[in-house]
């Protein structure tokens, strides 16, 4: 199974293993997670736990006839992990992602239509549910995939355009917890979402799961309480 | 050839001669002074003709109507007016929403 895992050939991007070595850099962001690593410090690999669960899941939307015999992708908030499967559930790829700041599984009626720069950190969530994705552009030109319209969330790759957030770093990173940093939308690490994002969800139609992190699984996907999951 | 005669034909070819200039400044036209009925059977609103016979009816006064789109409908797909949703199944065609911008 390709995992994807690579931020997409991103130069500045840092993998904490690799670099021991202190420089100056270090003592920013990607330092610190090395530094954690280090003391011990409990870490969030991509471990096997979190994709079991997606494939749980995911057995059970196929089980459901939910997917609709088609691909679709479960997103684990929790995990800051995106999963790709087949339309029988069998998992394609997966890469660790970028969400929202707040933590929370609802947006705030309205925000799809607010400025950026008016919307308080507590709002910035990734809603949890199930969405029908679409391909779509954004006001910048950018092809995206949209996975909530309304709200104005999207999937797309990760963009690096403010320094200070440093979101390849967070990217890069073993961590889950650093990878709350968008206003909402799903970033992906470019040549994951070029190889694999892109052209499943060229066609519309096809679902994207977002895991809760808030609420139960079963209030946000109905589905899983007949099939007793 | 009488004088009479000459004057006739000089006098009709004058006619034909300006029949052809009036011709050549008014090119033809294909829109029809009423388009309605040049087009064929047309929705007295203006928009997607619905059912044959029926009249198009005001959104707003019925309460079953609904301006969110809806698989399970019962009305005409000609009075909904479709809002837009994460639905995105009940949308009839392939058409792109409109770019807008995205939550970064």
């Amino acid at each position: 199974m390709p995992t994807g895992t690579e931020p997409g050939g991103r130069p500045p991007a840092l993998a904490p293993a690799q670099h021991a070595a202190p420089r100056k850099a270090a003592a920013s962001f990607a330092g610190l997670v090395l530094a954690a690593a280090l003391a011990g410090l409990p870490m969030q690999p991509a471990s096997a736990a979190p994709r079991a669960a997606a494939e749980q899941f995911a057995q059970a939307a196929v089980a459901a006839g939910d997917n609709a015999s088609q691909p679709f992708a479960v997103i684990d908030k929790t995990a800051a992990r995106l999963y790709l499967f087949d339309h029988a559930g069998r998992m394609t790829a997966s890469t660790p992602v970028l969400l929202g700041l707040a933590r929370g599984d609802d947006s705030v009626p309205g925000i799809g239509t607010r400025p950026m720069a008016d919307i308080r950190a507590e709002e910035r969530t990734t809603p949890a549910g199930r969405f029908n994705a679409e391909p779509g552009t954004n006001t910048s030109g950018e092809d995206i995939t949209w996975v909530d319209y309304d709200a104005a969330i999207s999937m797309h790759r990760v963009r690096a355009t403010n320094k200070s957030e440093q979101r390849l770093q967070r990217l890069a990173s073993a961590t889950a917890s650093d990878n709350r940093i968008s206003y909402g939308c799903i970033n992906v690490p470019e040549a994951f979402y070029d190889r694999h994002v892109k052209p499943m969800f060229s066609r519309r139609g096809r679902a994207v799961y977002v895991l809760p992190e808030v609420a139960s699984l079963d209030a946000r996907f109905p589905f899983l309480r007949t099939t007793g999951n | 050839m009488t004088l009479s005669r000459l004057s006739t034909l000089l006098a009709s070819g004058a006619l034909v001669a300006a029949g052809v200039a009036f011709a050549q400044g008014n090119p033809p036209t294909t829109a029809p002074p009423n388009p309605a009925t040049g087009a064929g059977q047309q929705s007295p609103a203006g928009g997607p003709m619905g059912t044959t016979g029926t009249t198009p009816q005001n959104t707003q006064s019925g309460s079953t109507m609904s301006s969110q789109p809806s698989t399970g409908s019962t009305g005409s797909s000609s009075m909904n007016t479709p809002a837009p949703s994460s639905d995105s199944t009940s949308m009839a065609a392939n058409d792109p929403r409109p770019a807008r911008a995205d939550r970064n």
